[in-house]
């Protein structure tokens, strides 16, 4: 039977059930949907931009942390932040690298440069050099990328660490099926699971490519097969880069799939397709979780939980008409309400305090109400449910994700042992 | 339109949830169908986009590609009712031309009434390819497509002639509902559920019973689907309005506990008691289990062997029971199968002209169940268990098989 049950499968709740299963506790994680990171880059943010571009992420969160007691990380701290870091790099070793102290700067789908803390391989040899000569090559078939927009950009964009590229666009018309002209990015990924496209798209491109050319593809090399992109680069004889598109992102479902893996095969229960509806607790202690299971709704019960179903985009958190904002589970109490009118009529000008708004907690990420005191002594949060920053301007979301989840994971094995 | 079924397809329920549908795509990734043929344009496509268009019929037709399996809705995290909407859709799409093939197949009662009697003769023309290719001809079902087993004797039959049992019950009573196939065809699956739960202590109750009309209505023909799930409801209520339902046909559990009421908009209380009643015999076994209630004297069962959750177990939002079930199971190690759909979709892999995209569909699944154990595969539905063995050559039962066995009931 399960100690824990974990709400909410995005990449908070992947990682928490992942820690704790592979500590040798029963956990249940339930989900409505399989979870949004498949719709993410396939990357680990930890600190992108504060308000600078970040170099250095751990380093400049620790600045984070001390200016700012309300931040999420300063409640997870650098050093929550390193080890879920290192956990994430040991639980794929094949698919995502880099280093907590060093941002990767990788150019986009419209070519702009994007740091990011933990790629996969096939994103590595876009992190671009002063003197680079770059192919950005298009498919035909494929609408959601456009090489001239990329190549143009990149072609006029000063690196971040003060140097030039140069850039051209290259098109290629390989079809991913017969008789489509118009092919998703997945459909994309299965051809080039497959060596014999591998090699057809190969003999297309080789050709048109330049002595010294690094070549940028759309995130399209393989969904399957690790290896396509690296076979693919070795028959073009350069060397090659993915460019993450907009959804559905191939980068994205290698790294959902992967960890949904990993948890399963360290013997998570996933319960998926119902939302968690209501909650029991007794004398403050939270003791079941019900879902709406088909034909009658179901219990869950647990020592521990956490509390892992993301935010707003999610329905973890709602806004009604009324202005009023609620944490739609455990009714929690939530932080961020009080900085004035939640929404601005500013376009362009500083962040919605709205989208700030989430629970408050300890540095075992225990959830707190307002004064401070621990709410219900065996309910932890992780990711998009904590407030107090804005994950997209700071390109922090992962990090948050990754460092609370692992923070509340050791915390409860520690309760628990 | 005239049909309250079809008024109903046309204009209700599962668009209320168009508007939660943010265009993330989620639901085109899983589709097993687009993953193999260009001819089915996705479930967002065909689903929550197409439906703003829609005025009684479909604007995309490739809509008829759609198998229903319904991972769809399984996997948005917004709660958009994707195969609602395109069963629905689909429905008043076909209401003007059924194919005749569409409305046989849904028989599903006729065909075990007929073929019981002559089972041995069932069997052979079954087997035999120029009926098969006349079939295909004819009636438009593929000339390989996974048939059921025609056996000599009904559930009904065994369960009426059988030795009373030797046990006295302890914990009651419960009703059993083993669907047209578990009471036609897949009768050893029926016999040892109820061999278990009388080992469990249990007073198994059959009552005579119909069909559910699950495939009528995938294919459909929801007015008849309708009359024939409201039938079953009184077929079951006749035994007592109180007691816990039973099934080991997944499918048809899902088509009360959910499918009845959301696809076809059927709100009949008769429904409601039962559906709120009836549990997957695998999810029973789990609560009775988390309850402190099952005994776990299970003999060992060295073995590794591979799981297929179908479509319609998934859907109904439960995780897999018969995984958490079998890992009771000492030496025991089930790798479950991580397949979307074995393909067959309940009718959908019988027709000619789907035959081929049914089979790229389970391919992963099929090459899976061979590499894993070329002797057994385990699966909770009748269709999808045709449909694997028939396409991967591995014997496949009902996980219920191995927790007899492991109660020393076989």
């Amino acid at each position: 039977m399960s100690r824990v049950v974990v709400i909410g499968a995005g990449l908070a709740g992947l990682v928490a059930a992942n820690r704790l299963a592979s500590a040798g506790v029963g956990v249940t994680l339930l989900t409505k949907g399989i979870g949004g990171l498949q719709l993410s880059q396939g990357t680990i943010d930890v600190l992108g931009y504060a308000p600078d571009r970040v170099t250095n992420p751990v380093l400049t969160l620790s600045a984070i942390a001390s200016a700012r007691p309300g931040h999420p990380y300063a409640a997870i701290g650098a050093a929550g932040v390193h080890t879920g870091i290192e956990y994430l790099k040991q639980l794929l070793p094949d698919l995502l690298v880099g280093d907590a102290e060093a941002n990767y700067q990788l150019p986009t789908a419209v070519g702009a440069i994007r740091p990011t803390c933990l790629v996969q391989p096939s994103m590595v040899a876009g992190h671009l050099k002063d003197g680079a000569k770059v192919a950005v090559v298009g498919l035909r078939r494929l609408k959601d990328f456009h090489p001239a927009l990329v190549a143009e950009n990149l072609a006029r964009t000063t690196l971040p660490d003060g140097g030039r590229l140069v850039a051209r666009p290259v098109s290629v018309d390989v079809p991913a099926r017969d008789a489509e002209v118009d092919s998703s990015g997945l459909t994309y990924a299965r051809a080039f699971d497959d060596p014999a496209f591998r090699a057809r798209f190969a003999a297309a491109l080789k050709p048109l490519l330049g002595d010294g050319e690094t070549v940028g593809l759309p995130a399209v090399l393989g969904l399957k097969d690790r290896t396509a992109w690296s076979d693919l680069a070795d028959k073009l004889g350069h060397p090659v880069f993915e460019i993450p598109l907009p959804p559905p992102s191939v980068p994205g479902m290698r790294l959902n799939e992967a960890l949904m893996a990993s948890a399963k095969a360290a013997g998570v229960r996933v319960v998926n397709g119902t939302r968690a509806v209501s909650v029991r607790v007794e004398d403050g202690v939270v003791k079941g979780v019900t879902v709406a299971t088909a034909g009658a709704d179901r219990e869950f019960t647990a020592d521990a939980f956490v509390l892992a179903a993301g935010g707003f985009e999610s329905g973890a958190l709602a806004l009604d008409s009324y202005g009023t904002v609620t944490e739609t589970l455990f009714g929690l109490p939530l932080a961020g309400l009080d900085a004035g009118p939640l929404v601005h009529g500013d376009y362009w000008g500083p962040e919605q305090p709205l989208f700030s708004v989430g629970v408050r907690v300890a540095g075992d990420m225990r959830v707190l109400d307002g004064n401070g005191a621990v709410v219900h002594p065996n309910l932890y949060a992780a990711g998009g449910i904590i407030g107090g920053s804005s994950r997209w301007a700071e390109k922090s979301g992962d990090g948050i994700a990754v460092g609370s989840a692992v923070v509340a994971a050791d915390s409860i094995l520690e309760v628990l042992a | 339109m005239s049909h309250e079924g079809l008024e109903f397809a046309g204009h209700e329920l599962a668009r209320a949830s168009l508007d939660a549908c943010v265009k993330c795509t989620i639901c085109e990734t899983m589709c097993p169908v687009s993953a193999v043929t260009p001819l089915f344009s996705g479930p967002k496509f065909v689903g929550p986009q197409a439906e703003r268009f829609r005025n009684g019929d479909s604007v995309d037709h490739s809509l008829d590609y759609c198998s229903s399996c319904g991972t769809c809705t399984l996997v948005c995290p917004q709660g958009v009712q994707i195969a609602e909407l395109n069963s629905q859709a689909r429905a008043v799409m076909k209401a003007d031309h059924m194919p005749l093939r569409d409305k046989l197949i849904g028989q599903t009662v006729l065909m075990g009434k007929v073929m019981t009697p002559v089972a041995p003769i069932a069997k052979a023309a079954l087997n035999n390819k120029p009926i098969r290719a006349m079939m295909e001809a004819v009636v438009k079902v593929h000339r390989d497509a996974p048939m059921p087993p025609p056996q000599g004797q009904t559930f009904e039959g065994w369960f009426r002639k059988r030795p009373k049992p030797s046990r006295t019950p302890t914990r009651g009573a419960l009703v059993f509902f083993h669907g047209c196939a578990g009471g036609y065809f897949e009768v050893e699956t029926s016999k040892k559920s109820v061999e278990v739960l009388e080992h469990l202590g249990y007073e198994v109750i059959v009552p005579k019973q119909g069909c559910c009309g699950l495939a009528q209505q995938s294919n459909g023909l929801f007015d008849q689907a309708t009359a024939s799930v409201l039938k079953l409801c009184d077929d079951l209520r006749a035994a007592g309005t109180d007691l816990t339902i039973i099934s080991s046909s997944g499918s048809c559990t899902g088509m009360l506990k959910h499918e009845a009421h959301e696809i076809m908009g059927v709100t009949d209380d008769k429904l409601k008691d039962v559906g709120t009643r009836i549990r997957d015999i695998m999810e029973f076994l789990l609560d009775l289990h988390e309850a402190g209630e099952l005994p776990t004297d299970f003999a060992p069962i060295d073995m590794t062997v591979p799981y297929h959750a179908p479509c319609q177990l998934k859907s109904q939002g439960m995780g897999m029971p018969a995984v958490e079930v079998l890992k009771l199971i000492p030496d025991l190690t089930v790798v479950e199968s991580g397949a979307v759909c074995c393909g067959i979709a309940g009718t959908y892999g019988l027709k000619k002209e789907k035959y081929d995209i049914a089979q790229a569909v389970g391919r992963p699944l099929f090459e899976m169940v061979k590499k894993t154990n070329p002797d057994l595969a385990l699966c909770d539905t009748e269709t999808c268990r045709w449909q694997i063995e028939q396409s991967s050559g591995v014997k496949t039962e009902h996980p219920i098989f191995l927790v007899h066995r492991a109660y020393g009931l076989s």
